[in-house]
């Protein structure tokens, strides 16, 4: 239990630092006018969307390291199944 | 249309009851936004907004329990997320009344679902220090701690949950919904897998899903960035709400209280077509 929970003491280090960031910056988005207060938002709405897929990079990238192939394989075949449809979707704007 | 202010606490009210069920705020919140005069089509994205920051505030707190199963959380978002990225590049193509109907008739189908079923033949006691807590390594097994005692879990039927998880990600890309009100159902009822887990997971696997729909909306030039940051404001206060409160609660009451957002918001659906 204690190892296991060890292991995830950086994710959750890692989620409560983003979900700080994005809070501060949603926030500077509703209460400052203007430019602003568009770019704070558009701050908060990039780490909110970055967040997920950093998090199953970084399983990814640890599955790989403790042999777990099958599952890091899963975890790269869905941020590659993110990737294509946001390629389509800047192709067909 | 609400003003900043309205947005955030609709958005906090909506978190809170999304990180609690598993299921997402943003079926709750779409639905209220168009009511008060939100176009769909901008009500949606902002309705992903939701869901993905209720996921980002919820996660540290279920990560910590040891109730989120990543491998199997993952394996199911391969093909929720191609329905969601699959949904919304077809946005717009359906009729709202449609749409509200169908949501309304799977929510209710979904309550029926959590309903029925009990959470001790998904699970069985095992001794204490039979393992470590949590997910074990390249299985879609894993034990969590529930009312004093350490229990085992096995996810079965893994085509069933995929199938379902498709539709979810689908109704996600589409409505602006997280889908998480069909995910954690179909994890528990199909995939057997306890409601416990099978909602911090989904609270994880929704916000991959809503990202990938996010991206597709961003590239459509569809996020309305003055809404964007009260929704978020709110959404993240209400999912750390809903995650303290998840923590406190047992199974039972979770799955009573989805059955009974799960009816409420079929009704909203129903109304609104």
């Amino acid at each position: 239990m204690t190892a296991r929970r060890v292991r995830y003491e950086r994710m959750i280090w890692a989620l409560r630092l983003t979900t700080r960031i994005t809070f501060a910056a949603a926030l500077a988005g509703t209460l400052l006018p203007g430019h602003g207060g568009r770019t704070a938002s558009a701050v908060a709405v990039g780490l909110v969307i970055a967040a997920p897929l950093v998090r199953v990079a970084w399983l990814a990238y640890r599955w790989g390291r403790w042999g777990d192939r099958r599952f890091a394989s899963v975890a790269g075949a869905l941020l590659l199944v993110v990737g294509t449809g946001t390629a389509i979707a800047l192709l067909t704007r | 249309m609400p003003g900043s202010f309205l947005l955030v606490l609709l958005a906090l009210a909506t978190a809170a009851l999304g990180a609690l069920g598993g299921l997402g705020g943003a079926v709750v919140l779409v639905p209220l936004l168009v009511l008060s005069g939100m176009p769909a089509r901008e009500a949606a994205p902002l309705g992903l907004l939701s869901v993905a920051s209720g996921s980002l505030s919820a996660g540290p707190r279920q990560l910590a329990d040891l109730t989120v199963h990543h491998r199997l959380g993952v394996t199911t978002e391969t093909m929720a997320s191609a329905g969601a990225v699959t949904g919304a590049l077809l946005s717009g193509a359906f009729g709202e009344t449609l749409l509200k109907r169908l949501l309304a008739t799977v929510a209710l189908a979904a309550a029926v679902a959590s309903l029925r079923g009990r959470d001790e033949t998904h699970a069985v006691a095992v001794a204490e220090g039979a393992g470590d807590l949590g997910e074990q390594r390249g299985t879609l097994s894993g034990t969590f701690r529930a009312e004093g005692t350490v229990r085992r879990y096995q996810a079965r039927n893994l085509p069933g949950g995929l199938a379902v998880m498709t539709l979810a990600g689908l109704v996600a890309g589409i409505a602006g919904a997280s889908g998480g009100f069909i995910k954690t159902p179909a994890a528990s009822e199909i995939m057997r897998v306890p409601v416990k887990v099978a909602a911090s997971t989904t609270t994880f696997t929704v916000g991959v899903t809503s990202a990938a729909a996010l991206l597709v909306f961003a590239a459509h030039g569809r996020i309305n960035l003055a809404h964007a940051g009260p929704v978020i404001t709110g959404s993240l206060l209400g999912g750390q709400i809903g995650a303290r409160l998840q923590s406190r609660l047992g199974s039972s009451v979770i799955r009573r209280a989805l059955a009974g957002i799960l009816v409420g918001v079929s009704l909203i659906l129903f109304v609104q077509a």
